[in-house]
């Protein structure tokens, strides 16, 4: 993009002052500090509950950083857990669908919420983050309507393995989460379409001319935004053995802090998985081990915020000293 | 051409007074149309008393989108703008008990507000940290921020001439009149002061603004300057109607305020849109929260139709605009 | 070109308020939770009676043995930052200096919601406490991580809002959900005569307290006052001015037709008397509702709100930190019929494995001015 990009090799290898590697040093001198405060944070035990834990937040924010790069936004990630983990139950209690069948449906509306998203993004060419602020409303407002308030209750047994499970000790749902990294970080770095995202985000005009099928890519990453919703919707109510309405309250904001952390711009045009991974777990480790350490919930919110702002402030400072 | 001129001249396109009268005339006779339908199925809803009530109760919002309207001119955005009345809410209650004289009670929040909302808009300024990024964290060290120092205790207690809400002046209470003069101020000022349609220019393009001698940083900065005032001011219009002041963030209320703004005509690309706009929608929102309760709609459904209601709204406008841009309009 | 946009305009909006009449499925007022109702007697001082239980909670899988030693806890109430669980936490702390070994400290998130509850709860197991002390968001939802508690041995006491049995030894029980029905319901026909119609704010219709206690009172109005009229249940999530909004609206969509008004939180009942006060409807709309003294105070004193309906919750606090300690010092078990609760005298066991505080209280002129929270 810009000249600096194009200037000869510096002494200083380029992967070292990347934004991602800049995070990954400081996540780690976190994690050093915070670890030497108490020896329950690095234990594998706790390291990997914490991975249950932020699983729901890591699922969305894969296609959250498609989104982002494109230089787009989807808030109503939130709204569209709450109503898949509605139509979950409802369907499985209301409509009598045997409970794979609900499952499946259930990630189908979280999909088709994603689709219209899309649809009404690329067709009426409404500004994603208008878009998103009204469907977060509108999809809120569905699965209270839908529910009439009412929790879903008392499933099977193996209906808890997602949310509760460990396979060979790791929690079932991080071994999914980690399986989509790599489909997603593959995906992002290897194929046209990650390439098509990257392009769209730099400039989307230029895309258009180049003859890469914009909308279509559009329409693909907000229905997997919705797709990542439902099934994390599914492993929620999967961990938490009920459906509430107001389930997914605030995640989006969880999400979306998570991929800018990581260096994807919110302009668009860069960003990878890998730095997404390495804010999402900067974010719920930090979470984690200062509540270990004994931190109190609003001071940790307060730390968190700071930690935010601070860590792009460091990224990106170092980074433009070595443009 | 002088700078001022251009930016005169171009803003007089983009921002002239044919898509004021639209936008904003659309959303006058949705309010206007609402209330009449609504006064079919229901009269008691256009009782001088609801309306009034539903214009005092919701004023506060306006105000503060005033500012947000602002801020995404300038193609920015502001997500700390709920935590921050809160904790300018529970400033300005504390010092009221505490026995601070009540116009010191009052200015307070107001320069508070300025203060914290020039300090981000310097760091998105001349830091370029995006805005979402530093408005999120900001958001979070206010609301964490609030209830560590006050450990959730309510102020009740309040000194009785600190409820500036309930004054009225020249007969009109003082919460709408905040809002109508606080949107008229701010509407002349944007469309008639060269500052003012810095924003725009800086929303518009940036790089462009500064070539014509827009500094588009001093704008940010003062763009957000403003809209700390102005949100110190909905915070003390929410502060001083209550007897009781819940310290801690209200919730869900900085996502009202972008709806406002964004259903008011405020462009998120930046560049587009009023503040009288903005608080149109505002009282519109207010105004279909009220009509659902008033004709009955199940309070199950309430979220889901003001929800479609809004969407139905956003859609129409960006159609409209692009009907227009197909006709050879520019934006 | 305007008109067209002007008539899309209203034709959309008169659409969408003939869909939304459709939408009003039949609402009934019946706090929309599934579980069984049981109302009380009609007469006076009708209390709850309670069938002799087995005892149905949970219980700790090897917990270290405290007896008589120092033991750290943790509060974590649904959320931090509202007068009612400040009043709770004082009186864990009132309750641990009166014991002198017992530490509480009470951390919870800032908004009321299910999933962060369990991480603060998680974290804390991790951290490693001797006991929990809980006021549950959700009573599913929590009882995988009080399990996960309890299997790590840690004690597990619940208070105010009650999780499934099987996820906590204890749970303090403010009072029963029919004895609080039947106080407001009592008080409000006091004020408004058998024939008045009322209509309720709440928090979310999702509250499972509040949904219980909406239960219980459609079903002792129908058994007790039928003649009594509900109007409407309005949500105003746990912020002051919404609930300010929503009873104002409530007030102006009925006029006269509205006689009395519930607040079901601490939050919606002095936005209530506020909002009738404002309306200048003191006397002539009463307000009748749970919340904490301090935020009633100045309605009370004038005259707008006759009674407040409540109990102590710095009581259930304290209530809940001395079962704590009996459990630990192995003097409550399970089958036991009571406990010993320091100033409070002996609590009954009831339901199995629920420790009853008492009947409501009713804070009133006479008796508001002594209590500060």
């Amino acid at each position: 993009m810009s000249l600096a990009a194009m200037k000869p090799a510096r002494p200083l290898p380029r992967w070292l002052a990347r934004h991602e590697t800049l995070l990954a040093a400081i996540l780690i001198v976190a994690l050093i500090a915070l670890g030497s405060f108490n020896e329950v944070f690095l234990t594998p035990d706790n390291l990997l509950n914490q991975g249950r834990f932020m699983t729901e937040t890591g699922l969305i924010a894969l296609p959250m950083t498609f989104v982002i790069i494109t230089g787009g936004i989807d808030l109503s990630v939130g709204a569209i857990v709450g109503l898949c983990a509605i139509m979950l139950g409802y369907s499985w209690k209301t409509f009598g669908f045997p409970l794979p069948l609900a499952i499946i449906f259930a990630l189908g509306v979280g999909a088709l919420a994603g689709f219209m998203n899309g649809l009404v993004i690329t067709r009426l060419k409404v500004p994603p983050l208008i878009m998103t602020i009204a469907t977060l409303a509108l999809y809120r407002g569905l699965a209270e309507g839908v529910s009439q308030a009412h929790s879903v209750r008392g499933y099977p047994d193996w209906f808890y393995f997602l949310g509760q499970g460990s396979v060979f000790g790791v929690p079932t749902q991080l071994l999914i989460l980690i399986v989509l990294i790599i489909a997603a970080g593959v995906a992002l770095d290897r194929t046209t379409f990650g390439r098509t995202l990257y392009a769209i985000g730099a400039n989307e005009t230029a895309a258009r001319f180049s003859a890469l099928s914009v909308d279509r890519t559009k329409l693909i990453i907000y229905t997997l935004s919705g797709l990542a919703s439902g099934l994390a919707a599914f492993v929620l109510v999967s961990r938490v053995t009920t459906t509430r309405m107001d389930m997914g309250m605030g995640y989006e904001l969880d999400v979306i802090a998570a991929v800018v952390l990581g260096g994807t711009s919110i302009f668009g045009g860069s960003g990878t998985i890998w730095g997404t991974v390495i804010g999402l777990v900067m974010i719920q480790l930090l979470k984690n081990g200062l509540a270990l350490t004994g931190v109190k919930g609003d001071a940790t919110i307060v730390v968190i915020g700071g930690a935010l702002i601070l860590s792009v402030l460091i990224a990106s400072s170092l980074q433009r000293r070595r443009e | 051409m002088s700078a001022t001129a251009f930016v005169a001249a171009a803003s007089a396109r983009n921002g002239g007074l044919r898509r004021f009268a639209s936008q904003e005339a659309l959303l006058a006779v949705a309010v206007i149309g609402l209330a009449i339908v609504v006064g079919f199925i229901n009269p008691r809803f256009l009782a001088a008393r609801n309306l009034s009530d539903l214009l005092l109760g919701n004023a506060y919002i306006a105000i503060a989108a005033v500012g947000m309207s602002m801020v995404i001119i300038s193609g920015n955005i502001d997500i700390s703008v709920g935590a921050l009345i809160g904790v300018l809410a529970t400033l300005s209650g504390s010092m009221a008990v505490a026995g601070i004289p009540t116009v010191l009670c009052w200015l307070t929040p107001l320069i508070f507000g300025l203060s914290v909302m020039a300090a981000q808009g310097a760091v998105v300024a001349y830091l370029r940290i995006p805005a979402i990024v530093v408005t999120l964290g900001m958001m979070s060290i206010l609301k964490g921020g609030l209830i560590s120092v006050t450990g959730g205790r309510w102020i009740t207690d309040l000194p009785q001439d600190f409820h500036l809400a309930d004054r009225n002046i020249y007969g009109v209470p003082m919460p709408v009149a905040i809002m109508v003069v606080a949107t008229a101020l701010a509407a002349l000022w944007m469309r008639y002061s060269a500052a003012g349609r810095a924003i725009y220019a800086t929303g518009g393009n940036a790089e462009a603004a500064r070539l014509c001698g827009v500094n588009p940083q001093r704008t940010v900065v003062m763009v957000f300057a403003l809209h700390g005032l102005f949100a110190g001011i909905a915070a003390l219009v929410y502060a001083t109607q209550l007897r009781v002041i819940q310290s801690t963030t209200p919730p869900g209320l900085e996502l009202t305020v972008i709806t406002a703004s964004v259903v008011g005509g405020v462009s998120i690309l930046g560049g587009v849109g009023t503040v009288v706009g903005s608080t149109l929608a505002a009282i519109l929102i207010a105004e279909i929260t009220s009509a659902l309760v008033f004709i009955n709609v199940s309070p199950y459904w309430t979220d889901a139709v003001r929800g479609a209601l809004i969407l139905a709204t956003v859609i129409a406008d960006i159609v409209r605009r692009q009907r227009r841009a197909a006709r050879g309009w520019k934006r | 070109m305007k008109s067209s946009y002007l008539v899309t305009t209203i034709a959309v909006a008169f659409a969408a308020t003939i869909w939304a009449q459709g939408a009003n499925a039949a609402s009934k007022w019946d706090g929309a939770d599934d579980l069984p109702t049981n109302p009380l007697g009609c007469e006076a001082g009708a209390t709850a009676t309670f069938a002799p239980m087995k005892y149905d909670g949970g219980q700790p899988t090897n917990p270290p043995d405290k007896a008589g030693k120092e033991i750290n806890l943790v509060d974590v109430p649904k959320l931090i930052g509202i007068g009612y669980f400040n009043a709770t936490s004082k009186g864990m702390q009132d309750a641990a200096k009166e014991l002198g070994n017992v530490k509480v400290t009470t951390d919870g998130p800032t908004e009321a919601k299910i999933d962060e509850q369990i991480k603060f709860i998680d974290n804390y197991i991790t951290r490693g406490v001797d006991g929990v002390l809980f006021a549950a968001n959700d009573p599913v939802a929590i009882a995988p991580v009080l399990k996960k508690a309890l299997s790590k041995g840690i004690h597990v006491v619940g208070y105010d809002a009650n999780s499934t049995p099987d996820a906590r030894e204890w749970f303090v029980n403010q009072a029963e959900f029919n004895g609080i029905a039947k106080a407001m319901m009592d008080s409000m026909a006091k004020e408004i005569g058998e024939d008045g119609s009322f209509a309720i704010v709440t928090s979310t219709f999702t509250t499972p307290n509040q949904a219980r206690w909406i239960a219980e009172m459609s079903a002792y109005a129908a058994k007790c006052h039928p003649k009594m009229k509900w109007l409407e249940t309005v949500e105003a999530q746990e912020d002051n001015n919404l609930s300010f909004n929503q009873a104002t609206t409530l007030i102006n969509k009925y006029g006269d037709n509205l006689k009395g008004l519930f607040g079901m939180t601490s939050v919606a009942t002095p936005a209530s008397a506020e909002a009738v006060t404002k309306a200048g409807l003191c006397g002539k709309v009463a307000v009748v509702g749970l919340a904490t003294p301090n935020a009633m105070k100045p309605y009370v004193q004038s005259d707008c709100v006759k009674s407040v309906v409540l109990w102590n919750p710095v009581d259930l606090g304290y209530a809940a930190t001395y079962v704590m300690r009996a459990v630990v010092d192995h003097k409550l078990k399970p089958g036991d019929a009571s406990v010993e609760a320091g100033k409070l005298g002996k609590l009954n066991v009831v339901n199995g494995s629920e420790i009853l505080l008492g009947p409501p209280f009713i804070y009133n002129k006479e008796n508001i001015d002594k209590f500060n929270f």
